[in-house]
């Protein structure tokens, strides 16, 4: 996206009033449509669609075995693909810097017991875990890619059904698992404390969130603060800029804030599905 | 680094035989109960106090600019190279780009790493990036690049802000234009304990909650800082910690900062002296 | 070296106060009214038409980029049709730590009869040409031109692989088969050539 200096301007002086380009205040959202079990191949999956930006994230849930540096938890990987088809930036290896930022933000993120508990996902300790392989596709970017991921990451996971492990055989080297076929039976995940992110944009002096893709580019820097439950589970900087050490307590407040609010908005959200989906038609 | 595919890594499923010994998570627990004990640090260092510092700039001669630091037992190498134009770019930048590649050497750790980067160094570099990006004068050497490159040869904890502290040294020492000193600090939160500066077994201690009824708060922070005009460059915690201890780590950490900028300010105004009475 | 002692700086130290009479030069920036250091080394002030103009030099050896203007030496290594591709080697008299790639197009080799340039009869792989560097436009290389009598090939090596001595504007004679061969000679003059052979004497 290319602006010119006076649009540049034009942004900034909105947000110095507290009256952005598209009419939000600082701490507003754009509005948000959140879809579930999209994806028929897959565990579980989410589709956020948030203004222009638009993230399909699918679960995939493969057996592995444990590492052996901790062998009662099992393994959860984030792949994030940022194509061409969402920005013609992204062209060739352009989006990939972007991607690793992304994935890496969101191990670290759910890297704490506390706020995804990867012992549940162990089946035998030390020989059988479950693996989750959570594929992000960005299909289209309007800026906020952080917090959009993060947030149909988080439904993604909670839409996943793990296949119920009946009971686990051993018969010297040979294990066994025996997976209930009924499709009905299983497990949930509990995402209760999973992290939802929260991208504070510096624009002057101000600090704005959900930044659209212009707000983004007259941005010199933004910090994404991850919140899990009432706790910070990560903040990763981004942009070039530096900022003052009041102006970073400052957004981290903004930043978490808004999380919790948003944490509460999707948890409500999500409540809201499920009685639909116990309704199917095998039940 | 070009990776080395003729080399032989060793059989794919090898582990580290110290996990057969009596030395994982249990213990950690029980270090850190005895730290809180006791109060002090297994280093008898206070809390809030960083490790002696080591650095000398020049250690590679080949480099156009380079550092060695050592906090203790953590010791990293950087090294600059000429500004070079941007490989694989078609259109002309304005700016220049800086290239950060972090890489812990194969020995450097308990495990043994490989030479390929893993994702642990993919992410340090990218933060090493960010933190070196808004000290450096990028519209100085417009459609050229920088290469930084940190080499961990013993990893005592606290390689990351080890790095970028060396880095801001080693930029300063090849001459390439700065807008500031960088400094950068590693802190551990376990519960309610601060340890700035934390070795490995420290860094172990905070990086997974410890059993404990009320407040299980763990994390690792690390902060940068220009020392002149009071910025902070870059800014990285992962755990699970509150608001109230977050900011409280940033002023701790902001504090540590400035206590190391002398040290570094010290090294470069020797190097400048140095080069002086070789000139005249 | 002036006789007074030399004022030390360091990247981001406050030199001084940024007005009519100082102002941000070379190695330094100017923020908030201040004119800052940019690097480790040694402050210097220029009087430039009563304007004190503030300089940081270092004292290490100075990054050297090739920039518009200056006279460069390169070898040639590939030709085509419409250009000589050349590697930078040295920048005036100073070495590069690694070549810079540059174009030397048709059109730039010579002042006179552009459209009859015929790059082969001009250049060859493994020449070492002296050429100016052109404005930087928003192409990715350098490009180089060698239009000028001074400028052009200074050393090259015949096809049996013996160095040439120059003969005339067009054209150089090997040492060894005395064959003739054709190139863009420059007319080397003292204070390019001869002035760092002299100091290499003892």
């Amino acid at each position: 996206m290319a602006l010119c200096d006076a649009e540049k301007t034009f942004v900034l002086h909105g947000v110095q009033d507290n009256f952005r380009i598209d009419g939000r205040e600082l701490d507003d959202y754009r509005p948000m449509e959140l879809e579930t079990d999209v994806v028929s191949h897959a565990f579980g999956s989410a589709r956020l669609r948030l203004a222009n930006t638009d993230v399909l994230v699918a679960v995939k849930i493969e057996l592995d075995v444990p590492f052996p540096e901790s062998p009662q938890n099992g393994k959860i990987e984030f792949f994030v693909d940022c194509s061409a088809n969402a920005t013609p930036e992204f062209e060739g290896r352009g989006g990939e810097d972007l991607a690793i930022a992304i994935s890496n933000t969101l191990t670290t993120a759910y890297s704490s017991s506390l706020a995804f508990d990867s012992r549940k996902l162990c089946l035998l300790n030390g020989k059988k875990c479950w693996k989750l392989y959570v594929d992000i596709l960005i299909l289209e970017c309007g800026g906020n890619l952080f917090d959009a991921v993060s947030i149909a990451v988080k439904a993604a996971l909670w839409n996943t059904r793990i296949p119920f492990v009946k009971n686990v055989n051993i018969d010297g080297n040979n294990i066994d698992l025996d997976v209930s076929d009924d499709l009905c039976l299983c497990e949930r995940l509990d995402i209760e404390n999973a992290p939802v992110m929260v991208t504070v944009c510096k624009i002057g002096d101000k600090c704005i969130v959900d930044p659209n893709a212009a707000e983004e580019h007259c941005s010199m820097g933004s910090v994404v603060v991850a919140v899990s439950g009432t706790k910070i589970s990560t903040i990763y900087q981004t942009g070039t800029g530096s900022l003052h050490p009041a102006t970073l307590t400052e957004s981290l407040q903004l930043g978490f804030r808004v999380a919790i609010r948003l944490n509460e908005a999707l948890s409500k959200v999500l409540s809201r599905i499920r009685p639909d989906e116990e309704a199917g038609f095998l039940k | 680094m070009p990776v080395d595919h003729k080399r032989i890594n060793g059989p794919e499923d090898t582990v580290p035989y110290s996990l057969y010994t009596k030395t994982n998570k249990q213990s950690l627990t029980e270090q850190y109960e005895e730290i809180r004990k006791t109060g002090q640090r297994t280093d008898s260092r206070a809390f809030s106090e960083h490790r002696k510092i080591f650095v000398r700039t020049g250690a590679v001669s080949q480099a156009k600019g380079s550092a060695y630091i050592e906090l203790d037992n953590t010791k990293v190498i950087v090294s600059v190279f000429d500004p070079r134009e941007i490989p694989n770019r078609p259109d002309y930048s304005l700016k220049g780009e800086l290239y950060c590649e972090f890489k812990f050497a194969p020995f450097s750790c308990h495990k043994r790493r490989l030479h390929v980067q893993d994702a642990e160094e993919k992410q340090h570099s990218a933060i090493m990036k960010r933190a070196l990006e808004s000290t450096v004068c990028l519209h100085e050497f417009p459609n050229f690049q920088v290469d930084v490159y940190a080499t961990v040869l013993e990893n005592d904890g606290s390689c990351l802000s080890a790095a970028i502290t060396a880095a801001g040294l080693a930029l300063a020492h090849a001459g390439v234009p700065m807008y500031d000193i960088i400094t950068s600090v590693t802190m551990g939160i376990q519960r309610d304990t601060f340890f700035v500066d934390p070795t490995v077994t420290e860094q172990n201690i905070c990086l997974y909650p410890r059993p404990s009824e009320s407040d299980t708060e763990h994390g690792i922070v690390v902060l940068s800082k220009l020392h002149t005009h009071d910025q902070v460059s870059q800014f990285y915690q992962f755990g699970n910690v509150s608001l109230d201890k977050l900011n409280e780590s940033i002023s701790i950490l902001d504090e540590t900062c400035r206590e190391l900028v002398p040290i570094v300010q010290k090294y470069l105004v020797k190097h400048v002296v140095k080069n002086l009475q070789r000139n005249t | 070296m002036t006789t007074k002692e030399p004022c030390l700086c360091l990247p981001g130290q406050r030199l001084c106060l940024s007005d009519k009479t100082y102002t941000a030069g070379q190695g330094t920036y100017e923020r908030q009214g201040y004119i800052y250091s940019q690097l480790a080394g040694c402050v210097d002030i220029v009087d430039k038409d009563n304007i004190k103009v503030v300089e940081v030099h270092t004292t290490g050896e100075q990054t050297v980029i090739p920039a518009q203007g200056d006279i460069v030496t390169a070898q040639v290594s590939v030709i085509t049709q419409q250009y000589a591709k050349c590697f930078i080697k040295c920048v005036g008299e100073t070495v590069l730590r690694r070549p810079f790639r540059a174009v030397l197009r048709r059109e730039d080799i010579r002042a006179t009869e552009k459209d009859r340039v015929e790059i082969y009869k001009c250049v060859r792989p493994g020449d070492i040409i002296l050429a100016r560097v052109l404005p930087i436009t928003e192409a990715h290389t350098y490009h180089l031109t060698t239009a000028e009598n001074e400028l052009g090939v200074v050393i090259a090596h015949s096809e049996a692989g013996h160095p040439m001595v120059p003969i005339s504007w067009t054209d150089m004679q090997c040492t060894k088969t005395f064959a003739k061969e054709p190139r863009k000679v420059a007319k080397v003059v003292p204070e390019h050539f001869n002035a760092p052979s002299e100091t290499l004497k003892p």
